[in-house]
């Protein structure tokens, strides 16, 4: 690396990196710098808070390795849970950026578009049916939200994709997969029903570190595609007409797009429930932090892992000893966001 | 005169509606060429197949010989730019972020920035005049701006051929002739070879080194302005009764159309 340099697309710098060049938001570095002081802040916190405080110098010995006796409390029963909470979030960032990036729209997140619905109905499926291990239902919904997707895409498609079918479409198959839950959760005995209805609303209690292994290894195999997708991002933001232009195969970029997005959205479904709201508030807190023309997706990242924390530091806390699903946080804070992005988007005819 | 860009038997299509049917074309190299016709005569559909836009429903476009259809998009990129009728810029994006996406073509993941990319942006912001406008946003400019950010854009692709769909539509009067004044320049100092789309045939008559009119999906007259436009045209082409007569300032042909209408007089 050779430093950076100031060039043409206002806002940017140039890394080079042997023969390679980067192009790097200097405001989303900036951002993404913010944002992890934050979530290192919040991590710390999530570690010391709970039924017994451990304090921050403490907390930070522990992870760095060091005995103590709030050791087991610390690294054994809280940093899993906060390893999840993290990667769900930032799962759910990314998932939410990438699918609002193709569909062109805010409200386009994985979790109105229909796929949280199917990775539910799949995985309260397999409940009625007696399957309820958190280690197995991840994949069932990870097969439930990919296929709801594919589903809505092919439906969506017309010679093309349409951004605003697409959204609608998968709205219709969001609410018709929600009733076949229902349906599912009526027919199944008292129990299912139970902890088929704190799934649903997204919870992080009892997620440890085997439970959590899907996302952590579907975040590490995708990065790959995340970083090429960071990329491609750019020449989709254009309309069709003048990406193709531009050299872009658009209808390949975009499936590639969605095909990352749905995967990580339903994998962090998968592990934590459809965590209301995340997918659909974190890219769009990051776009508006960094000014950026596209949704940009480390910040989103950054952004989701920050409130699935804080919600469920909150979640732990707020009402203890009984501990309320982070969904139920994330939902509070998520519902009123959507009203006013759609009153907004109504008056200013706003888009992604 | 030779061509890069040819149209060979080639029909398109919207669903089963055929706009344009066996259509032959030759865009001759170095020059500016401009489609006229009146509404819904399939030149902006012509337009779109000649840039790959379209795919056609028979016949083919040709690059060099081969079949549009069949090279990588990536590589007619390089090669022919488009400015499509009504580009959508992404919300609040800086008038140099976007001039520097029409660089994607000449880039690669690993390969995001070079000083030819750097060169041609910053010619393309100098030449169509929106250098001092670099960090505006987009959104916050007038429409004759706005236009000559897009030029910039697809200028920046540098490529030997340059499409535009109707460039003039939704300007008054001087941002239209600061446009096709852009284009001529470029045809004229840098040797881009320019096909236009353009609503007024004054306009298309002054500007163009080959003028084509379309109607009804098929080329009617091909040529010199001072060739085709002819009252017989533009009564055949548009149904309109005019009086052609030469343009004062530059003696390329001039459309009057026949008198208004007015309530006849009874004595």
């Amino acid at each position: 690396m050779s430093g950076t340099t100031v060039v043409r697309p206002a806002g940017y710098g140039v890394v080079r990196a042997g023969r390679g060049s980067f192009l790097v938001h200097r405001r989303s570095a900036l951002v993404a710098g913010g944002l992890l002081l934050l979530l290192a802040a919040a991590s710390v916190a999530y570690l010391c808070v709970g039924e017994r405080f451990v304090g921050p110098s403490e907390v930070v010995r522990i992870l760095l390795g060091e005995s103590s006796p709030s050791a087991f409390v610390v690294a054994e029963l809280r940093e899993p849970r906060l390893v999840a909470a993290l990667a769900v979030g930032a799962a759910f960032g990314i998932g939410g950026a990438l699918v609002q990036t193709v569909a062109r729209n805010p409200l386009a997140s994985p979790d109105i578009i229909g796929i949280s619905q199917g990775a539910g109905v799949v995985t309260v499926a397999a409940m009625t049916f007696g399957i309820g291990s958190y280690a197995a239902l991840p994949y069932l919904s990870i097969a439930g939200g990919v296929l709801a997707a594919a589903l809505v895409y092919v439906f969506a498609w017309r010679g093309g994709l349409h951004a605003t079918r697409f959204v609608l479409i998968g709205i219709g198959f969001a609410i018709a997969l929600r009733s076949l839950t229902t349906l599912f959760m009526t027919k199944g005995d008292y129990l299912v029903a139970q902890q088929a209805q704190i799934w649903m609303t997204g919870s992080l209690n009892g997620r440890g570190w085997d439970e959590s292994a899907p996302i952590r290894w579907t975040l590490l195999l995708m990065l790959p595609a995340v970083l090429w997708a960071a990329r491609a991002q750019r020449t989709v933001s254009l309309d069709d007409d003048t990406a193709t232009a531009l050299g872009v195969r658009l209808g390949r970029v975009r499936l590639g797009l969605v095909a990352v997005g749905v995967v990580l959205a339903s994998v962090a479904t998968g592990v934590a429930g459809p965590v209301d709201f995340v997918a659909l508030l974190a890219p769009q807190i990051a776009r508006r932090m960094t000014r950026t023309a596209q949704i940009p997706l480390l910040c989103s990242a950054l952004a989701g892992a920050v409130t699935v924390v804080v919600a469920d530091l909150l979640a732990r806390r707020l009402l203890s000893p009984v501990e309320l699903p982070v969904g139920v946080l994330t939902a509070a804070v998520g519902a009123p966001y959507l009203i006013w992005l759609i009153v907004r988007s109504r008056t200013a005819g706003g888009n992604a | 005169m030779s061509s890069r860009l040819t149209a060979r038997g080639l029909t398109l299509a919207y669903e089963d509606r055929t706009v344009v049917d066996e259509l032959d074309l030759a865009i001759p190299d170095g020059k500016v060429t401009v489609i006229v016709g009146p509404n819904a005569c399939g030149k902006s559909t012509t337009l779109r197949a000649l840039g790959r836009l379209l795919r056609p429903a028979g016949g083919a476009v040709l690059l060099d010989g081969e079949e549009l259809a069949k090279l990588p998009t990536k590589r007619i990129a390089r090669s022919i730019g488009l400015l499509p009728q009504t580009p959508v810029a992404p919300e609040a994006i800086t008038v140099g972020d976007l001039v520097s996406r029409g660089r994607q073509p000449h880039q690669a993941w690993w390969k995001q920035w070079s000083e030819e990319d750097e060169r041609a942006v910053t010619d393309a912001m100098e030449r169509t005049d929106v250098a001092a406008l670099a960090d505006r946003s987009v959104d916050a400019l007038s429409g004759g701006q706005r236009q000559r950010v897009w030029i910039a854009m697809a200028l920046a692709q540098e490529t030997d051929l340059l499409l535009l769909d109707e460039p003039t539509t939704y300007l008054d009067i001087s941002h239209q002739v600061e446009v096709l004044d852009l284009v001529r320049r470029l045809n004229r100092l840098r040797g881009r070879t320019v096909v236009l789309v353009l609503h007024d045939l004054n306009q298309a008559a002054r500007y163009a080194d080959h003028l084509v009119a379309m109607k009804a999906g098929r080329v009617v007259a091909e040529g010199p302005p001072e060739e085709v436009v002819t009252a017989e045209l533009v009564r055949d082409v548009f149904g309109l009764e005019s009086v052609v007569v030469p343009d004062p300032v530059t003696g390329s042909p001039l459309v009057v159309p026949g008198a208004p209408w007015h309530a006849e007089v009874v004595r």
